[in-house]
């Protein structure tokens, strides 16, 4: 796999371990795929660029393990990191907020990407909910990383979210309206992130063109 | 529009901090440079509806609480995505069992092997009340499953195509669809495992061993469609197990699919 640098965004890690997931891709059955997961894991709590692609990485070796010998240790103990990481979540966000969105990032994107039987796995659904609503409360509306974050998050996995939980969805949406409406020192860019988040679900997961000219255009000063 | 389009599509404007150069939000700029003062003033948002104003006056107080503190939702979420993932591959085997069945009571003509009334194949009879009790199908599909995680297994399949199985020779899987008493099903299932062994890897002592331990005081019974178990079926011995495996492949209890 000559583009696998590009394709899984591996480039942050030294070459050894490069190499071991470059076999994990290849030959599943010949590493130690428990300690493949905990680097990916540990990684993606590190590296924002790549916890925003990490579930693809992910995606492609639960598939190689099922395709080689039907196994899913990796799947196994990628959903136990994953939940240990989330019962522990609000003492990493006191500890790094950094962490913090490193972690949803990662959540999210391993709910994008790992399907089960081409849906979304139930059981993160929920999890993924927590994480939303958490991003959406005041003190975190208050940091620009974690709008950001949850802006990001919902704008690739909203749609998805919604239907497997409408009414988590409308839940989270009274927040960020309340937040937008009311939360006061919200600065300027967390307010337009929420405006356009807004938008973007009231328009079904998508922009009406003028809302997309409206952010996306360059303004004329 | 399909989740992965419309994914591209938002990817393609958010992925990576080198698009936040790029200003994927333009209005960004705009903001960052108007934001010490000449924004647009208060009153021109305070001048639109009452309604929006008594909303917003309404909503001060009803800020909703969320549930507090990391409450796991599940024991195990590996074993809940297991669990899903049995739950909807049995419903695809249902939808595909269902398929067959229309097929074989309107159309003979849509099978594809169809070597007449007599091939116990897949197509179950037309009319036949299915099992469709998800938590049977579960537990049977676990049963499978286990039986079908071996190396025997692996063997086996990769050694026999299916087209060039023989009935009563080569094991077949028992069909979880049919209607069978409990004891029927556990008792094919644990037939058929013991005929997989025949596949088992050699070991350093022998060739390939049967564990005889396995159809040791084994009950015939008969496939039943009720649940009926006060029937007094008779024992069959050690000694007489090899034949007693072959005669009863000979009794079509290996019905169904693979």
């Amino acid at each position: 796999m000559e583009n696998c640098k590009e394709d899984y965004k591996i480039q942050s890690f030294d070459l050894e371990t490069q190499n071991l997931l470059k076999t994990a891709l290849k030959e599943p059955s010949t590493v130690d795929l428990e300690k493949v997961s905990n680097v990916i894991v540990d990684q993606s709590l590190k590296d924002q660029v790549f916890s925003k692609e990490a579930g693809r990485i992910c995606y492609t070796i639960v598939q190689a393990e099922a395709k080689h010998n039907n196994g899913n240790v990796f799947r196994r103990n990628l959903l136990n990191r994953l939940q240990q990481e989330f019962v522990a979540r609000e003492d990493t966000r006191l500890r790094s907020l950094q962490e913090w969105v490193c972690f949803v990032t990662f959540i999210c994107n391993v709910f994008d990407y790992l399907k089960v039987n081409n849906m979304p796995m139930v059981a993160l659904v929920h999890p993924v909910f927590d994480c939303m609503l958490r991003l959406a409360q005041p003190d975190s509306l208050n940091n620009e990383e974690e709008v950001d974050c949850l802006v990001l998050q919902l704008h690739r996995i909203g749609d998805q979210l919604e239907k497997m939980d409408g009414q988590k969805m409308d839940e989270l949406f009274y927040l960020l309206r309340d937040g937008f409406l009311l939360q006061e020192g919200l600065s300027s860019m967390a307010r337009l992130l929420l405006l356009e988040i807004l938008e973007f679900r009231a328009g079904g997961w998508m922009l009406s063109d003028t809302a997309q000219k409206y952010y996306y255009s360059e303004v004329t000063d | 529009m399909s989740f992965r389009h419309k994914s591209r599509r938002t990817d393609a404007d958010y992925n990576g901090d080198e698009n936040r150069n790029r200003g994927p939000l333009k209005r960004y700029n705009y903001w960052k440079r108007v934001a010490d003062g000449s924004m647009r003033s208060n009153e021109d948002m305070d001048s639109t509806s009452d309604l929006k104003k008594s909303n917003v006056n309404h909503r001060r107080t009803d800020i909703r609480p969320v549930s507090e503190g990391p409450v796991p939702r599940c024991m195990d979420w590996e074993r809940e995505v297991e669990t899903d993932e049995m739950c909807s591959s049995v419903c695809c085997d249902m939808q595909r069992y269902r398929r067959r069945t229309l097929a074989t009571e309107f159309g003979p003509r849509e099978q594809k092997n169809s070597s007449g009334s007599s091939d116990s194949r897949d197509s179950p009879v037309p009319g036949e009340v299915m099992e469709e009790d998800e938590e049977v199908l579960m537990r049977r599909q676990k049963q499978i499953t286990y039986g079908k995680n071996t190396l025997a297994y692996d063997r086996y399949i990769k050694e026999v195509p299916k087209h060039l199985r023989q009935p009563g020779v080569h094991p077949k899987t028992p069909n979880k669809f049919k209607k069978y008493s409990r004891r029927s099903w556990d008792q094919q299932i644990k037939l058929w495992k013991v005929k997989i062994h025949a596949w088992d890897p050699p070991s350093p002592g022998g060739q390939y061993e049967v564990d005889l331990d396995d159809v040791m005081d084994i009950e015939l019974d008969f496939p039943e469609l009720d649940s009926d178990s006060s029937a007094q079926p008779p024992k069959v011995s050690k000694a007489s197990s090899s034949q007693a495996v072959s005669s009863l492949s000979s009794l079509g209890i290996f019905e169904g699919n693979y």
